[in-house]
């Protein structure tokens, strides 16, 4: 149990069955790393204090968003310090990339954010397009705007069923799961996969719409509206819900500034940030939507924000529709990319914030380095942050509210 | 002996079983059926001489045995219940639309690994289930479930209730200290507060109703409620109501106020290092909970086993079947077979592919469900009591009904607002009916 280099402790016979040796420690865990502090904050953290005990709120939990532990320093109920350990679903996605044709990485990116998985693609397919200076047709802008911005609801919607069901309620996760079902559908009919869906290209997309996607689209569209009121107006209204939300995890905008949060979390604080008016890419300038924002900062206002937001794609998408031009869905490519030698940094407004892509290249069919910029990621170093001072309930709440994606954060 | 000891080395394990038992089991009856004729007279005449210890054991008994079937029955309606209101379906698989899914998980728990964690105090690990089952179970000796059926009629009926409920704290506390998991502690901790802060606007908010009753003996506050619906406390006492009805929920530990077995924050509380059985007790000691709270409201509040409104008619059915002479004989022969021909003959001749034999069971089913259902008519037309359970068992699972659907909907409270919500909110409130109830007694002089 205790990650210890030399080995379990073997001392004491088991009371049970002879032949078994059992751990000396087994029963007493306590999440304290079996080697000396490294750096100053791991000591802080790991000598406790008068009446504080540890709570290791581990990888196999029932709602840490994916592997993911916790170790708490708890003064009874309340939260005195926080730890969180990464790494349990470290899969070396860079390394990997490292050795693989431009073409596979595509879909070695699309498990970083499972949960939104276009947008992982989009950003690298940008940052490789920039190095060899290709130009995406029309069409395929637009179709990549329409998916992803279907991802995006998708992705929110799973979001508000999380929160909710981490606050204890068991009906909205399925009520938003159909939503997000519906959705998968549709993109299952357009890409061929219904969650990691390798579909972006160089130089556009992997495929046209077709008959059975639009179809589906068209008869989600004209319910989707009033299925969002019906499932945020379970929660909305709902005073146990609201006065657990409000008011907690705070961030004010010069932390969220500091701790380089983006998305719906910065907007929250009342930073109209998003990368699709501040760097434009893509059809976005041509689209018409607001930014919804929000000044309190606290759980509650992160999770109006996300809804807003589908009320904003839904904009969105109904414009693409609208918009649409016709032509190719894939510039032409060589078979073996080959991008110039030098470096290329795109960055997407992904529905946790600002995915980014930091390419390196060397003009061989292999990129030289693929840094992964994760939203995820750098919203976990604020956890830290963000948690002492409430109780244990409402650790996992604040880290729904959050919207963290393992796998985006240990890539 | 040798003959003997070599014929009994040749037997397998079944025949030496069989060899020894039987014998053993026909000593057994022999010697017990001595022991009757010798002391029989003695143990009748010292049951006749102490009934009430016999009516107490029996109701005793049939308490614990009927606890375990209504914990099945809430449990399968739950997951049903909770399932379509997520608009899925639950379970359908195990028995008839699933209904025997709580049964077969019953069984499950049976035959599950029993163990003991490493470092738990196994003395107090051991005894935590039953005495929060126990102090759950104990609490159904007091209702009354119809006119003359209930266990005891103590004249402290609804104290001994309160009393028995806070049982259950000690259990709970004793499970998540001896757990050796600090999960459980937290859990344990948790759950203790939380009943004992419940405890005290429960209490305080059925005061003003024994005010009105006069009496703390549940059969009469039963009774006081009979008349019309207009009799029954809950128009007389509406803060009351809703403040034991808040109290009890979080009493039973069920959402909005179930963090003691918060699944999505402290695993299961402090049940986490309990498998197989002893988990199902405490299992079935929340559903039973819950069953308990239930009947309480109705018992106090709504009128318990009486009904809402007289049949608009007067129904009188007196068989006598006596007169019949030989005719009941030849009734008796001939009803049966007609009744079964009689059902079965519409399956058959509609369904041109249906076997003959498979209408004749189909029409015996249903001409053996049409005789249960004309007695179970002619008992409740003739009997008091099966008025009153039906009426009782209606408007407690409509309660549970209540219940579940509060778990379905709602999200969970954290505890310092849950602690607050009693003190500042409950209490106040609770006093609050006190003192009005008590001003009115007083101004109306009664």
């Amino acid at each position: 149990m205790t990650t210890s280099h030399e080995g379990p402790r073997l001392r004491q016979q088991s009371q049970d069955d002879p032949r078994v040796m059992l751990d000396i420690d087994a029963g007493a865990f306590e999440p304290v790393p079996p080697y000396p502090p490294r750096t100053e904050r791991e000591a802080e953290f790991y000598t406790l204090g008068d009446g504080e005990m540890f709570l290791n709120m581990g990888p196999q939990h029932p709602s840490t968003h994916g592997v993911l532990r916790i170790v708490l320093k708890l003064n009874g109920e309340q939260v005195v310090d926080l730890d969180p350990v990464l790494g349990y679903l470290h899969r070396g996605v860079e390394k990997i990339s490292e050795n693989s044709d431009y073409h596979h990485i595509v879909n070695q990116l699309d498990p970083l954010e499972y949960v939104s998985a276009l947008f992982n693609e989009w950003a690298y397919v940008m940052a490789g397009e920039k190095l060899l200076d290709l130009q995406v047709p029309r069409r395929a802008e637009y179709i990549r705007v329409l998916s992803s911005e279907l991802l995006r609801i998708s992705s929110h919607c799973l979001f508000m069923g999380w929160f909710a069901l981490d606050l204890g309620g068991l009906t909205p996760v399925l009520w938003s799961f159909i939503e997000r079902d519906e959705i998968v559908e549709m993109l299952g009919a357009l890409t061929g996969a219904r969650m990691l869906f390798n579909y972006f290209r160089f130089g556009g997309v992997n495929g046209d719409l077709n008959h059975e996607f639009m179809s589906r689209l068209g008869s989600w569209m004209s319910r989707a509206a009033s299925h969002v009121e019906a499932n945020t107006g379970l929660l909305n209204e709902n005073e146990i819900f609201v006065r657990r939300s409000r008011g907690l995890g705070v961030v004010d905008r010069e932390t969220a500034l500091r701790m380089c949060m983006t998305g719906p979390n910065l907007r929250a604080t009342g930073v109209p940030f998003d990368v699709r008016r501040a760097h434009p890419y893509s059809v976005y300038p041509e689209l018409d939507f607001d930014i919804p924002t929000r000044s309190e900062g606290d759980s509650l206002a992160r999770y109006l924000l996300r809804v807003d937001e589908i009320r904003q794609s839904l904009r969105i998408i109904d414009q693409c529709l609208h918009q649409m031009p016709d032509g190719p869905v894939m510039a032409k490519i060589p078979r073996k990319i080959t991008p110039r030698p030098g470096r290329a940094y795109a960055a997407v407004e992904s529905p946790r914030g600002q995915y980014a892509i930091y390419m390196m290249s060397d003009g061989t069919d292999q990129p030289f380095r693929l840094r992964i910029h994760d939203p995820s990621f750098l919203h976990l170093q604020s956890v830290g942050l963000l948690m002492p001072g409430n109780l244990v309930a409402d650790t996992m709440a604040v880290m729904a509210s959050l919207d963290p994606v393992m796998g985006g954060v240990d890539k | 002996m040798t003959t003997v000891s070599r014929a009994w080395s040749r037997l397998t394990l079944p025949g030496k079983l069989i060899f020894t038992l039987i014998p053993l089991l026909a000593a057994l009856t022999v010697g017990l059926l001595v022991a009757l004729l010798l002391i029989g007279p003695f143990v009748w005449t010292f049951l006749t001489d102490n009934l009430p210890l016999v009516r107490f054991v029996i109701a005793a008994t049939a308490v614990l045995l009927m606890s375990i079937p209504t914990a099945f029955i809430i449990i399968y309606m739950e997951m049903k219940i909770i399932a379509q209101m997520n608009l899925r379906i639950g379970p359908d698989r195990v028995g008839p639309y699933g209904s025997l899914l709580s049964v077969v998980h019953g069984l499950k728990v049976l035959v599950k690994e029993d163990f003991t964690p490493t470092g738990a105090d196994t003395p107090v690990f051991t005894l935590a289930p039953v005495v929060v089952y126990l102090g759950a179970v104990m609490s159904l000796m007091v209702i009354p479930f119809a006119p003359g059926l209930f266990g005891q009629d103590f004249n402290i009926g609804l104290l001994y209730f309160f009393a028995v409920g806070g049982l259950s704290v000690v259990g709970l506390m004793m499970a998540g200290w001896s757990s050796y998991n600090k999960y459980s502690l937290l859990g344990g901790l948790r759950s203790a507060a939380q009943v004992i802060s419940y405890e005290i606007p429960l209490t305080l908010s059925v005061v003003g109703l024994l005010m009105l009753a006069g009496t703390m003996s549940l059969n009469t506050i039963v009774l006081n409620q009979s008349g019309s619906i207009l009799d029954w406390y809950i128009f007389r006492q509406p803060l009351g109501f809703l403040i034991f009805f808040i109290a009890a929920t979080a009493e039973a530990n069920r959402t909005p106020f179930d963090l003691t077995e918060a699944d999505s924050e402290i695993v299961a509380g402090f049940a986490t290092e309990y498998s197989g059985m002893r988990f199902g007790f405490f299992f079935f000691a929340e559903y039973v909970g819950v069953f308990i709270v239930s009947a309480m409201t109705v018992t106090l509040f709504l009128g318990g086993w009486n009904a809402p409104f007289d049949w608009p008619w007067p129904i009188t059915v007196n068989p006598d079947p006596g007169s019949l002479g030989i005719l009941l004989l030849i009734l008796i022969g001939v009803v049966p077979v007609l009744s079964t021909l009689a059902f079965a003959a519409p399956f058959w001749l509609l369904r041109s592919n249906m076997p003959g034999w498979q209408a004749l069971i189909i029409g015996f089913v249903i001409s053996n469900l049409v005789a249960v259902a004309a007695v179970l008519g002619w008992a409740f037309i003739s009997f008091d009591w099966v008025v009153g359970l039906l009426w009782f068992m209606l408007k407690t699972y409509a309660f549970v009904f209540t219940f579940v659907w509060m778990r379905g909907t709602l999200p969970r409270v954290r505890i310092d607002q849950l602690m607050g919500f009693a003190w500042k909110w409950l209490l106040p409130a609770s006093l609050l009916n006190l003192f009005v109830t008590a001003g009115a007694l007083i101004v109306l002089n009664r």
